[in-house]
């Protein structure tokens, strides 16, 4: 079943004269309770497509639907509750926010999000029950990237959106996040969308779409996914 | 939440809100201390003057008033009290040079007294002296101590201190309106009931009546014209030394509260600007985050707005506290105001305006944190999520110069650093024009009252003692006198102007013992050619030289017709004529002081002879207002150091952390760390020299507005040495590099790796 559509997508960044087509006409959807990952190259235009699922961007033209709801069209304040209620953020650099502890970044999403879960259980999950009065400066890379994957969890959202959450870490914690990602997202039942310039992380994915100047230039359903155990980094 | 990160926040980047807390927190203070002290000195002797009495008016004849006289006016409808007054200046027996105005009223509601300590006062005691309370402290008298008032020599009234009093009538007690402060130890006033006066010296002489009314002045004059069937001289509350100088006090505090505490709420406010908008920036990714996550924008503005408000709230209660601190510190007994105005009360209040602007304040800096976070907030939550980006760099016009490219690399990077930083630099350039504008203003006022005590009491008061003559004196006596102590004399006139009361003085100088100084900085030779009107005269009654106005003696119908020969700079409001014109134009006159370079230990005492004033002690006086006088200069160049340091430590700190990425780069290629902070030092002192550059002519500016707003009561021409401009220069420069060197040797801490991880 879809829980997102792209239809006739086109995002549209402007600069005085200068126009820049970084989504153009992008048809694209996606199934419930799905490992997608979006490849591309740097500036293919993989993170605007993330940032559009997200809610944190609107596009110039076409349409959004998530969970049959048209997101291409609600106001700031609205996107604000689809964030807050739909889709978990996982960032390159984690964007925890450095002066709450650790526990407090994930308990913070209660305040905003109507189905948040435990916050101490999601650090259980996670593994780092036992850093939670730990500021983020305290914490490894790793070890931020999975707060930052507890706080995105903590929300109960439907989609999880993740932007490189590889990227700042070194093979072996990479591929221990990857695991974690997997196995939470399996665990709760949420689609994951990852996109990443790595094309190895694609062979752990259900569908590969792969981006390329703003446009898709292929959508690949994979039968055998493989372990992230199993992925030379 | 979001509360506790506020808190942490605000102690990652505490020497930001701690900077700009000090900075509201001065800003305020100054401004509340200011108007704090002026508001409060309005009520303190507001409500003296009401609870002792002090008259509306003032009905004086040389010939004396009698009971009938009193009766006409308590009679005229509209006159709530009144009552006959007497005062004269007499010495203090065993008290060698000490002088008291010996005061009696017949109605103690009217120029009454207030008691301090001992007997309530009774109009019906024989031998009750009720005594200035401060006069009694300088001299260790105290209740019970008998004491003998002489008046010329001859005249002896001995009584008991029964009660020790102050008296909004000598509010400001000073001998005659050359001495500038009061000098409790030689001169104050004493109360005896009218049953006492009577007893001792046999008279019932009352020149003076006093009245408490709220009729208007004509309506008074006229309806005390018509009581008595003549023209009579009424002198006004706004005539009298105690009450116009509380109103000229209170004018001056006005002048000064709405005159420097702007320029420090202007600085506080702007730097908050840069501080605010600094912060959100290096917030952005956060703020991003916050939105990225689902939290609406109200939320985030909310939070970031709190840190404005914080800082506002926090600086503003600082503020009040230091401002009643700075006005306690003006206004306390032991401070000059403490000395200058003897009042029984020196509560504090706060003016009810600077609360409204306190609180507009307050909201104004919660604005500034509003639209700094929604200028953060600005656009989709992509693209809040992006780190902050300072404007792109463009071209300069200069760069296209050969003599831009001939430049330093340091100096170029400077250039460039100040035009892509544009509201930075400005603030710093703000931060030093204002701390050397205060110090010039501070240090040139220095200079104008030494100059002003230089050409007032070193030049133009030459004499050793000045001689005051009784009213009976015969001209025989005084051309004996004169002849003896190789003198010269004056006499002074009380006249009037329209409706405004001065002294007409005239002058015979032979010995060069008296001089008049001049509009400029020399002095005025006075001739027979015309009347010399101060120059508080000429700007009043719009009078220039040639121009005629006309004068008529107190009590009488004459009138005289005068001309302007010249403009001369007085203490007092006062016209100089000789005494040859004088008898050319009819005017009469009796001399009542022979100034001479004789010592007063050597003056013979005779009965012509009422009392004698030495310069030394009018120099004492003086002294202890320009000690006064020097406490302020100082707490203003503290406050202009503590402006200079919080401001450009506060931008410097923001100008390093911004960027410390490019120093990370330079010393990754090689730079060492001394090169380096020499580039950062180096554009302080650019930034510095302009801002010296533009504070010298600014505190000038404001330094002669300040003159102008003093001139009601000191005819100052301002002047600013050479060496006020080069301490001024020091100081600031001072300043700024000390904070500078601080700030750049930070950098030897950068972590060049660290430090380049991050995008800009």
């Amino acid at each position: 079943m879809a829980i997102v559509e792209f239809k006739h997508v086109d995002r549209i960044y402007t600069s005085g004269d200068h126009k820049l087509k970084a989504l153009d006409d992008v048809n694209l959807t996606l199934d419930e309770g799905k490992f997608v990952v979006i490849l591309g190259q740097s500036g293919a235009g993989k993170s605007t497509l993330l940032n559009l699922l997200g809610g944190l961007d609107s596009p110039t033209n076409g349409k959004i639907i998530v969970e049959g709801k048209d997101i291409s069209t609600l106001s700031n304040d609205e996107l604000a509750e689809y964030r807050a209620a739909t889709v978990g953020f996982v960032f390159q650099f984690y964007n925890l926010v450095p002066t709450l502890t650790v526990h407090e970044n994930i308990t913070l999403v209660k305040e905003i999000a109507p189905n948040a879960l435990s916050a101490t259980k999601m650090l259980e999950e996670v593994g780092l029950i036992d850093h939670i009065k730990k500021f983020p400066s305290e914490l490894s890379g790793g070890e931020q990237q999975r707060v930052s994957i507890a706080r995105a969890l903590a929300k109960n959202p439907k989609i999880l959106l993740c932007d490189e959450p590889t990227g700042a870490l070194d093979s072996e914690t990479g591929v221990m996040v990857l695991k974690l990602l997997l196995r939470m997202a399996k665990e709760y039942g949420k689609t994951i969308v990852i996109v990443t310039h790595n094309q190895n992380i694609a062979r752990m994915a259900d569908v590969v779409i792969r981006v390329k100047s703003g446009k898709i230039k292929s959508y690949e359903e994979q039968t055998n996914p493989v372990s992230a155990d199993e992925i030379d980094w | 939440m979001f509360f506790r990160k506020l808190w942490r926040t605000m102690g990652l980047y505490r020497s930001q809100f701690i900077s700009m807390i000090i900075m509201i927190a001065l800003g305020m203070g100054v401004f509340v201390g200011f108007n704090m002290e002026w508001y409060s000195i309005q009520r303190n002797t507001e409500d003296f003057f009401e609870s002792t009495g002090y008259a509306d008016y003032r009905i004086v004849s040389e010939l004396g008033y009698s009971e009938d006289d009193l009766e006409k006016i308590e009679n005229i409808t509209g006159v709530d009290e009144a009552s006959r007054f007497f005062s004269v200046n007499v010495d203090v027996k065993d008290h060698e040079s000490d002088t008291l105005t010996l005061t009696v009223t017949e109605n103690e509601n009217v120029s009454g007294v207030f008691l301090v300590d001992g007997e309530e006062y009774d109009e019906n005691s024989k031998d009750g002296i009720w005594l200035s309370d401060k006069y009694a402290e300088a001299n260790d008298i105290e209740i019970g101590d008998e004491l003998s008032l002489v008046y010329s020599g001859v005249i002896e009234i001995s009584g008991t201190v029964k009660g020790l009093v102050k008296s909004s009538e000598y509010m400001l007690c000073v001998r005659d309106e050359t001495q500038l402060m009061p000098d409790y130890e030689t001169h104050c006033f004493a109360y005896v009931s009218p049953a006492m006066y009577k007893a001792e010296t046999g008279l019932s002489y009352y020149p003076q009546i006093n009245v408490l009314s709220n009729m208007g002045k004509t309506d008074f004059i006229n309806a005390v014209n018509d009581a008595f069937g003549k023209t009579s001289l009424v002198l006004t509350k706004a005539d009298t030394i105690s009450y116009s100088n509380a109103k000229g006090v209170e004018e001056e505090g006005q002048t000064m509260g709405a005159l420097l505490p702007p320029l420090f709420l202007l600085i506080a406010v702007l730097t908050m600007v840069t501080t605010m908008h600094r912060l959100t920036a290096k917030e952005k990714t956060q703020i991003g985050t916050f939105k990225a996550l689902g939290f609406k924008n109200k939320r985030i503005t909310r939070h970031y707005t709190s840190y404005a408000l914080i800082i506002g709230v926090v600086g503003t209660l600082l503020g009040i506290v230091l401002g009643f601190f700075i006005a306690w510190i003006i206004i306390n007994p032991d401070s000059f105001m403490g000395e200058y105005f003897d009042i029984p009360s020196r509560h504090l209040y706060l003016p009810w305006f600077c609360i409204l602007i306190l609180v507009a304040v307050v909201g104004l800096l919660t604005l500034i944190g509003y639209l700094s976070v929604r200028q953060m907030l600005r656009g989709s939550a992509a693209e809040a999520l992006a780190p902050y980006t300072p404007g792109k760099m463009k071209n300069m016009l200069i760069e296209k110069t050969k003599w831009f490219h001939n430049r330093s690399f340091g100096t170029r990077w400077n250039m460039r650093d100040t035009v892509r930083h544009k509201s930075r630099t400005a603030m710093s350039l703000l931060g030093v024009v204002g701390c050397m504008m205060i110090v010039v203003c501070a240090l040139g006022l220095r200079d104008t009252m030494q100059s002003f005590v230089h050409l007032y009491y070193e030049g133009a008061t030459n004499y050793t003692s000045r001689i005051y003559l009784n009213d009976e004196v015969t001209d025989d006596k005084v051309a004996e006198l004169k002849e003896r102590y190789e003198g010269d004399v004056s006499a002074s006139i009380s006249v009037q102007i329209e409706d405004k009361a001065i002294s007409l003085d005239v002058f015979n100088v032979t010995h060069d013992l008296v001089r008049f100084p001049s509009e400029d900085t020399g002095y005025t030779e006075i001739g027979d050619d015309g009347a010399y009107i101060c120059m508080r005269l000429a700007e009043e009654f719009n009078l220039s030289v040639g121009d005629s106005f006309t004068v008529s003696p107190y009590g009488s119908d004459d009138e005289y017709l005068l001309t302007v020969a010249g403009i001369v700079r007085s203490v007092s409001e006062n016209i100089v004529i000789t005494d040859d014109f004088a008898e050319s134009a009819g005017i009469d006159y009796t001399i009542d002081s022979i100034y001479t370079l004789t010592e007063k230990t050597d003056i013979e005492s005779d009965s012509a002879v009422k009392n004698i004033l030495t310069k030394q002690s009018i120099m004492d006086s003086f002294d202890s207002f320009l000690e006064i006088m020097n406490t302020m200069i100082v707490v203003l160049i503290v406050a202009a150091a503590v402006l200079g340091i919080v401001v450009l430590y506060n931008l410097g700190v923001m100008s390093f952390t911004e960027r410390s990425r490019e120093m990370a780069t330079l010393k990754v290629v090689g730079f060492k760390d001394k090169k380096i902070r020499s580039l950062l030092v180096g554009q302080t002192v650019w930034t510095t020299l302009a801002g010296a550059i533009i504070g010298l002519p600014t505190g000038i500016g404001v330094l002669q507005i300040l003159i102008n707003m003093l001139a009601n009561d000191y005819e100052m021409k301002m002047t600013v040495t050479l060496l006020t401009c080069v301490l001024s220069l020091l100081l600031t420069f001072g300043v700024s590099l000390l904070v500078s060197v601080m700030v750049a040797r930070k950098n030897k801490y950068i972590d060049m790796v660290e430090a380049l991880k991050g995008a800009e």
